[in-house]
């Protein structure tokens, strides 16, 4: 769906990640779950945060991409390369309605253009659901777009 | 189990020396941590060859590709005491962040236990050549995969985040920011050493700065520099016999909070959650209370940090550091201001990581501050770092 310059640094996945970033490349959002506890961990870890087992045998599960704005920046500029183009451009802190205070961070692709007048759509609150940036063959990073912009 | 600090009052600040804070120094980094050392060594009355400790928190705070190389863009504690020609009975650095609160510990630590006795201290920050946090990379690994390829990258987005869920939570605006900058700047503007020596901003210089990463702008963030300070710690029995008047280390307050999160991601509620709980160790701690300071000096690396340890320290109701600070109630000047930035902060002095605080409550309760020198200043906190990453600590006059 994106035009995105493929000059961004691409995530080069590991074995703990490459579950997240195959999802990611089909275009679904997925979260290691811990085969004890069945809690979601972003990113996903090497033991279990939740009930702090050392085997916790995480597997990927989609999840609905869908959550609410926590909180946002305006970046005006960028610290890494192939973002020129993009700025000024806005990044979300989604809480994922899967669970409790499971937080992401991704770039909202409505512009900064939301947060204008008194009725902005983006605000505290606001629901948005994932949606891709395509950077390479193979290579996609989860973004969010406003239910309602 | 009490929390009381077995070792409270027990050590003693007994010297310093501060470098002047530039943005590129002349000398290497290493250099200038050695001619601090030795100007602490010498202000504190002993020799080289009496200090049996050393300690720092070493970290290069940069999100750049700049090389770590000690002696040259950090100084380690092994670094320093070599350097110096000192084989040391004790050294060791502090690998977290808070970086002076954790070090500052290790010191106390040391001299309490008997593992040294006279301990050296030092933070030395570095500004390289090129863009301080930018960074060229085309492949993102580890830690670095959940956050550059997004663009979300570096310190300022990092504060951006809980700064702006702080302003919509509450009401506040970024314009009441100017408030805390304009007072860091005022005090550092009268500090010899600082890289603002001279040079305070106006309100109006503030609300015109470049918007970096919305809320944050360029004067919420301290300026890279060169500098090092250096401070020599041993036993308030042994400090009764040396030239200065000992500064005594009260307690402490550290913490880290325990949600899984995504690298540099602080949510405001993980901040103030851990900050309460470090203020609350700190007066466990320490045997103090929070009406017993005469001087805090808060954190300000990133400017939100003040409004955050303001309300961690209780000195304003949580969600009204904004109106306190707009309203005066940090200006040190004001016979009833709470002297929170008197010391000129990071933003004042320059990015000496957290040293601009403990250096003002030194000053101040050891009678040392010259010209600013305050009366009455009897227990000091200095806080440093994030409140849910770094610490603070108590410091009294003895």
């Amino acid at each position: 769906m994106s035009d995105a310059p493929t000059t961004r640094p691409v995530p080069v996945p590991d074995k703990h990640s490459q579950g997240y970033w195959d999802a990611a490349a089909e275009h679904v959002l997925a979260m290691a779950r811990c085969s004890r506890c069945g809690t979601l961990a972003m990113p996903p870890d090497i033991v279990c945060s939740h009930c702090h087992s050392t085997e916790p045998d995480f597997t990927f599960v989609p999840v609905s991409g869908r959550g609410v704005v926590r909180s946002w920046t305006v970046m005006h500029q960028s610290f890494v390369p192939g973002f020129d183009d993009l700025v000024p451009f806005v990044l979300v802190d989604v809480e994922l309605d899967e669970q409790a205070d499971l937080r992401t961070i991704g770039r909202l692709v409505d512009g900064p253009e939301t947060l204008d007048g008194p009725d902005a759509p983006l605000a505290i609150g606001a629901r948005v659901v994932v949606t891709f940036e395509d950077l390479a063959p193979g290579i996609s990073v989860p973004a969010f777009a406003l239910e309602s912009p | 189990m009490s929390g009381r600090f077995a070792a409270s009052d027990q050590v003693a600040i007994v010297g310093y020396a501060q470098s002047p804070v530039l943005r590129h120094a002349g000398k290497p980094l290493g250099a200038i941590a050695l001619d601090t050392a030795r100007a602490a060594i010498a202000d504190a009355g002993l020799d080289v060859a009496q200090i049996d400790g050393f300690t720092t928190g070493a970290i290069f705070p940069t999100a750049g590709a700049h090389t770590v190389e000690d002696g040259v863009s950090i100084v380690s504690a092994n670094w320093m005491a070599e350097h110096l020609g000192v084989n040391p009975r004790w050294a060791s650095g502090f690998q977290g962040f808070g970086q002076i609160p954790g070090s500052v510990q290790l010191a106390v630590n040391a001299v309490a236990s008997g593992a040294a006795d006279h301990v050296l201290l030092h933070r030395a920050l570095h500004n390289p050549v090129g863009k301080y946090h930018g960074n060229p990379m085309r492949e993102a690994r580890g830690s670095m995969q959940w956050m550059a390829p997004q663009g979300y990258f570096g310190p300022l987005a990092m504060v951006a985040l809980p700064y702006t869920e702080y302003l919509q939570r509450y009401g506040a605006s970024r314009d009441e920011m100017a408030a805390v900058v304009v007072e860091a700047r005022k005090n550092g503007a009268r500090i010899p050493w600082s890289f603002w020596y001279d040079k305070p901003l106006t309100v109006d210089d503030y609300l015109a700065a470049r918007v970096i990463a919305d809320p944050i702008c360029m004067y919420d963030c301290d300026i890279p520099v060169d500098g090092v300070a250096t401070f020599v710690f041993t036993s308030a029995e042994r400090a009764r016999d040396l030239p200065n008047h000992p500064v005594l280390v009260s307690g402490f307050g550290m913490g880290t909070p325990t949600t899984r999160r995504i690298p540099q991601h602080w949510p405001l509620d993980d901040i103030m959650d851990t900050a309460f709980e470090t203020t609350r160790r700190l007066w466990e701690h320490s045997g103090l209370r929070p009406d017993d300071v005469d001087l805090p000096q808060v954190y300000d690396g990133f400017s939100p940090f003040v409004w955050f340890w303001l309300e961690a320290l209780g000195l304003c109701p949580v969600g009204e550091a904004h109106a306190f600070v707009t309203a005066g109630g940090i200006d040190s000047d004001a016979p009833d201001g709470v002297p929170a930035l008197s010391g000129g902060g990071a933003l004042g002095n320059g990015r000496m990581h957290g040293v601009p605080q403990m250096l003002e409550v030194y000053l101040q309760l050891s009678g040392r501050a010259g010209d600013r020198q305050r009366e009455g200043a009897e227990v000091g906190v200095a806080c440093h770092s994030s409140p849910h990453y770094g610490g603070a600590v108590a410091y009294r006059r003895a």
